[in-house]
């Protein structure tokens, strides 16, 4: 279903979203003739039809566009602060994955592996979508510093949970991790015989 | 502590092991055929209309009862193995039964033991039942020196008497017709008869006379009592008999009847063997006797009014025999079928022509017992039963009547024919077969179990890939489409008709539907879990077994074989070569003359195969089968003979080119138990043989009591253990090792001992030697993958004991990729643990599976007849003093002296299998799976499973709740995804 706010203004929108969410309550600042259409399809119909028809704006609807003359120096730390945050995000989980690790434990059951493969699994999912993250950096002037930072952090997220992998012994770092696959040596010689029949 | 350890050890074999079978699985996938052995002596119990028996004694020292309906064992009581339970005599009058050294009297209905008697020390030589007044009431037992009589009713001893010059009187016979008298007969071998009668009633010599007979030497089969109480004696040199009255108070001499006067024409080598029968212990032996004058030859006497008379001349007539019925004694007679051969040298040639060949034997072993009156030698009317003999078969060698007077008084009769090869048929008048027993079976030696080939389906579609495909591959694309599109047709057929016979039998009654296993319909199953038992019995004869049924499919005898022959079965060719045929071979060594001779024969059928095996003029000392093949896929065996020289077999060009090339890296060992020598040798590349190492154990200190090497088919799948802190403990995994045992000479029970050597059979290195002090034989040893074990008396303690061995390279691996054992400079490490067993054992085994993957057990074969399914994480010599955390990691349980015998491990359950001698395991298709047969006595088949059935679901799987579930869920999500979709439309009109 189209959303007639495309064209139509905020508060249209507002009703034709209304129109497809079900809203408990709506308010109609366009006093349009809506009464007589129960169906909230048929209403948003006919929304279109009256807006299309005559020039009737909301109230405290403009035309021209209102030119955004402050681009103030707060919004700007903001922006860097919300960035630091973002670049942050990995370090700061990484004590409470410390306590989580310890909490589990290093017995191998259902609950300590779903925590390893959260653990894991994060970092790993954060590194893919690496180049996204950095083109939210991107309007921070420290972007670089940032993007480093993130990086960091979500190496050190798979770092533990490798650690945390090692010591619940779930990484093939033993010999004995290889015996099934050490092949039964060649026999040189062939041997036989017995007791004097 | 211990209290401790041994609830640490309990709780481990409470959550590891339970192997028990369940109620519902016994007979599943197991069976047991209970065996006698050759009969020796054989009755018909007949006094009573509705329990007919058959009672036998045979030379396994048993006596038993079988079912003359169905052949089937009603009781059986075995006695001690050996000389010591040995069977002398049975006497059968109702209920009684004598035994060599004891007297023995058992109830023939259920085989209970009414009493037992000790005798007085002294060789045994003769008893009989005696009779009063028409009762049977004592038995009479001759020994060396004395004579007894025992009660019949409780076996008390009524008299004994000791014999007069019982160091020069071969004493042999002892008779009595039912008078008051009893009379010994005993013999000074080229001088005089002696016969002494004593009264019954307490024993008194009443007369003691010798009568001059310087031509006797023994009494037994040449002399018998016959009539009323004449004593006949035959004899060879003179060609004629000889009488006299037994009770004659006047001394009178022998009296001579020369055979040429009765028209009896004799063959040369005439070795007389007289037969009479003795209805009744309390009467008169019958005036009516046979006379054996050739192997085929035979003649019916009479004696009256102190006159010999012929009655009627047999011949050709291999076997007679009397029997008794009532009043009636008839005589039976076992002769060839085809009477057209007349002369005596014309049978006897023919004969042992037929019997070599063995193809047209049928018509000549067709024997026909003719039943004739014994008191006039007139022919029965109807009375010819025609006994088709078996042509893979032996010669009949003894013949059992049993003759039982019909409803209109006339007599009819059933006979027990035994063969050379120990089977014992049982034939009723019409000549059809009522049962037959292959008591060979009774004496395996030896066997192997080979796989069934595939179907004619299967063959068909892997011949596609084999000779077919290369004949087709000029024909282009096109036809080798159209070949494949055909097969895969065929197989679409099978499996139809397959389906279609399921549906059919699944409607029937399940007590219908019978799989009937034929040689022709044979076919490898899906896991390979059905095998072809082949089985080497004592007597020389082979047989095939199926072992998922346990029925004999074929079976063939090896005349010629002598009694104490050495056998040695080797499958040079298994099904997997098709088309060509599988291929076993046995070697049959004579023990007296060395000389040793191939049996190359298809295990599948019995059939002897067209393969010419090499004729061996030298005796063969050893066989040794190489994992080289011929162009035919036939493994080549070599045999050494006591030149050193060896002989291959085949030795087509391809295998003695091959041979040269290989033969620097082929090694011998040979063993010589009487000189304490073991000796290696390697092939050069003329087949003969250099010696490359000998090792001296001395035989005045201790004995070689046995060698034993790896099995070849053995696959071990890791090649080390992992240890509580995960590294790995590398096996040494030498194939070329040999455990040997030694036994001392010196059986004192301070200064016995056992010794273990393991050697090296390539280099001749001794690895390991260990010694058990205090301890004896015999011994039982297993030896597989890195370990030994064995199985000892520990003569100190007075205990059995296991002692286990177990070699380990260490953590580095010397050689991952090859091995050879001359390069090896590191001796490995050797770890040795003993444990106390609750019982002696008779033989042990090892599982063997197809990739040794599966944890391994030993089989131990209890003189109790239970077999007995003994984890080898018991015998583990890593088991700790003290459980740690490591050990635990690596699931050791801790060490307790005492090994359980715990019943649940009782693989046949109450099956048990008496007298067990060997027990041989076979990997089947299944990982898990591993076939078992047990042999001895008895033979018991059956499956475990050591490590559990991983690869298979169990037999109890709910499949209907299973499937129920998944159906019902997948209902209920499709059922759902349509409610949703409603409920949704619903929403949204709302």
């Amino acid at each position: 279903m189209a959303s007639p706010g495309g064209h139509g203004g905020g508060a249209v929108s507002t009703r034709g979203g209304g129109g497809t969410r079900r809203m408990k309550w709506a308010l109609e600042l366009s006093l349009g003739n809506t009464r007589q259409f129960p169906v909230p399809s048929c209403r948003s119909r006919g929304d279109r039809q009256s807006s299309q028809g005559d020039t009737l704006y909301p109230i405290g609807y403009s035309d021209k566009p209102v030119p955004d003359t402050s681009v103030q120096e707060a919004d700007r730390n903001l922006v860097e602060k919300r960035c630091w945050d973002v670049a942050l995000g990995p370090l700061k989980q990484i004590p409470m994955n410390l306590f989580i690790m310890y909490m589990s434990g290093n017995t191998i059951s259902i609950f300590p592996i779903m925590m390893v493969c959260m653990m894991a699994w994060r970092p790993i999912q954060a590194l893919m979508s690496l180049s996204a993250t950095f083109k939210l950096l991107e309007s921070s002037s420290q972007q670089w510093l940032q993007g480093i930072v993130y990086l960091i952090g979500n190496l050190l997220g798979s770092a533990l949970a490798i650690y945390k992998c090692q010591s619940m012994g779930l990484l093939p770092t033993h010999s004995s991790d290889w015996l099934a696959f050490i092949e039964p040596p060649q026999r040189m010689e062939i041997m036989g015989g017995g007791m004097v029949l | 502590m211990a209290n401790l350890r041994t609830c640490l050890a309990f709780l481990f074999l409470c959550c590891s092991l339970c192997d028990a079978v369940y109620e519902d699985q016994v007979g599943k996938f197991d069976w047991r055929q209970q065996y006698v052995g050759k009969v020796l002596f054989a009755h018909f119990e007949s006094h009573s209309q509705a329990s007919k028996k058959l009672i036998l004694a045979t030379d396994k020292n048993i006596v038993a009862s079988l079912n003359p309906r169905t052949g089937d064992l009603f009781w059986r009581q075995v006695d001690k193995a050996g000389p010591e339970g040995h069977i002398d005599t049975l006497l059968f009058h109702g209920q009684v039964t004598g035994n060599g050294r004891l007297l023995r009297s058992w109830e023939s209905s259920v085989g209970a033991l009414n009493w037992e008697m000790l005798l007085d020390p002294g060789s045994f030589l003769a008893a009989v039942l005696v009779g009063t007044q028409d009762s049977v009431k004592f038995v009479a037992v001759l020994k060396k020196a004395t004579v007894s009589l025992h009660y019949l009713s409780n076996g008390h001893q009524k008299w004994t008497e000791t014999l007069p010059d019982s160091d020069t009187v071969h004493y042999q016979a002892v008779y009595s017709s039912g008078g008051s008298q009893l009379f010994v007969l005993g013999v000074v071998p080229h001088s005089h008869l002696s016969i002494i009668t004593f009264n019954i009633e307490d024993g008194e010599i009443t007369s003691q006379r010798s009568v001059d007979a310087p031509w006797l030497s023994s009494i037994q089969a040449r002399c018998t009592v016959v009539g009323q109480g004449v004593l006949i004696c035959a004899d060879a040199s003179t060609l004629s008999l000889y009488m006299l009255p037994l009770s004659s108070e006047e001394p009178v001499g022998l009296q001579q009847v020369p055979l040429q006067s009765l028209d009896l024409d004799l063959a040369l080598g005439f070795q007389p063997v007289l037969l009479t029968t003795q209805p009744n212990p309390a009467r008169p032996p019958l005036a009516q006797f046979f006379l054996q004058l050739g192997p085929d030859h035979h003649v019916l006497l009479q004696l009256s009014d102190g006159h010999l008379s012929p009655l009627r001349d047999f011949q050709p007539a291999f076997l007679v025999s009397f029997a008794t019925t009532g009043e009636k004694t008839v005589a039976a007679v076992l002769s060839p079928k085809n009477e057209t051969v007349s002369s005596k040298e014309g049978v006897k040639r023919s004969f042992s022509e037929q019997s070599n060949q063995g193809s047209l034997i049928t018509i000549l072993f067709e024997r026909k017992p003719d039943l004739y009156s014994a008191d006039s030698g007139r022919r029965l009317l109807d009375t010819t039963v025609t006994i088709h003999l078996d042509p893979n078969g032996g010669k009949p060698e003894k013949l059992y009547v049993h003759a039982f007077l019909k409803k209109d008084d006339s007599v009819g009769y059933r006979v027990l024919v035994q063969t050379e090869d120990h089977t014992i048929t049982f034939l009723q008048q019409p000549g059809r077969i009522v049962w037959t027993r292959e008591e060979a079976l009774a004496d395996v030696v030896t066997m192997e179990m080979v796989d069934l080939p595939l179907t004619g389906t299967q063959a068909e579609l892997e011949g596609e890939f084999g000779k077919k495909a290369a004949g087709l591959a000029g024909y282009g694309l096109a036809a080798m489409v159209l070949k494949r599109l055909s097969s895969q047709l065929i197989l679409l057929q099978a499996w139809i008709a397959h389906l279609w016979k399921l549906f059919y039998d699944a409607r029937k009654p399940r007590s219908q539907v019978k799989n009937e296993v034929t040689i022709e319909t044979l076919a490898r199953d899906e896991f390979n879990l059905q095998k072809m038992m082949v089985m080497v019995t004592a007597s020389g004869k082979l047989f095939g077994i199926d072992s998922k049924s346990g029925m004999v499919l074929w079976k063939h005898y090896l005349r010629n074989v002598q009694p104490n022959a050495v056998f040695k079965l080797m499958v040079q060719r298994t099904t997997a070569h098709f088309p060509h045929p599988p291929q076993c071979t046995l070697l049959i060594k004579d023990k007296e003359t060395g000389l040793a001779a191939l049996h190359v024969f298809n295990p599948i059928f019995g059939k002897k195969s067209h393969v010419t095996p090499p004729t061996l003029s030298r005796p063969v000392l050893q066989s040794l089968l190489l994992p080289l093949m011929d162009q035919d896929y036939s493994k080549v065996l070599l045999l050494i003979d006591d030149e050193y020289k060896v002989t291959a077999f085949p030795s087509t060009k391809n295998v003695l080119q091959q041979l040269q090339e290989m033969a620097s890296a082929i090694y011998f060992f040979l063993v010589d138990a009487s000189q304490g020598k073991l000796s290696g040798f390697r092939l050069r590349k003329d087949l003969s043989t250099e010696l490359i190492w000998e090792v001296v154990i001395p035989p005045e200190v201790q004995k070689i009591v046995a060698v034993k090497g790896k099995r070849a088919n053995e696959h071990v799948h890791s090649q080390g253990r992992v240890m509580g802190d995960r590294s790995v403990l590398y096996k040494y995994l030498n194939p070329n090792l040999l455990a040997v045992v030694t036994e001392s000479v010196d059986t004192h029970q301070e200064r016995s001992f056992v010794g273990v050597f393991l050697i090296d059979g390539v280099t001749g290195r001794i690895i390991h030697e260990a010694v058990q002090r205090k301890a004896r034989g015999p011994i039982h040893l297993v030896h597989s993958e890195n370990w030994v074990v064995y199985e000892y008396w520990n003569a100190k303690s007075r205990r059995n004991e296991f002692s286990v061995l177990e070699l380990f390279e260490g953590t580095e691996l010397y050689n991952s990729t090859v091995f050879s054992s001359l390069d090896r400079p590191h001796l490995p490490q050797v770890l040795q643990q003993s444990y106390i067993f609750p019982s002696s054992i008779s033989t042990m085994e090892a599982t063997l599976t197809e990739k040794g993957i599966t944890s391994r057990h030993l089989l131990v074969g209890l003189p109790s007849g239970a077999i007995l399914s003994l984890p080898k994480m018991f015998l583990d010599p890593r088991r700790p003093e003290m459980a740690t955390e490591q050990s635990r990691e690596e699931n050791l349980i801790p060490y307790a002296p005492e090994m359980p015998i715990r019943t649940e491990w009782f693989i046949n359950y109450n099956q048990s299998v008496t007298r067990v001698r060997g027990i041989y395991t076979a990997p089947s298709g299944l990982e898990s799976t591993c076939l078992v047969v047990a042999y001895g006595l008895d033979i018991f088949q059956t499956r475990v499973y050591p490590s559990k059935q991983f690869d298979v679901l169990k037999d109890d799987y709910d499949y209907v709740l299973i499937s129920s579930v998944l159906f019902g869920l997948f209902f209920a999500t499709m059922i759902s995804k349509r409610l949703a979709q409603v409920k949704l439309l619903n929403r949204a009109w709302r």
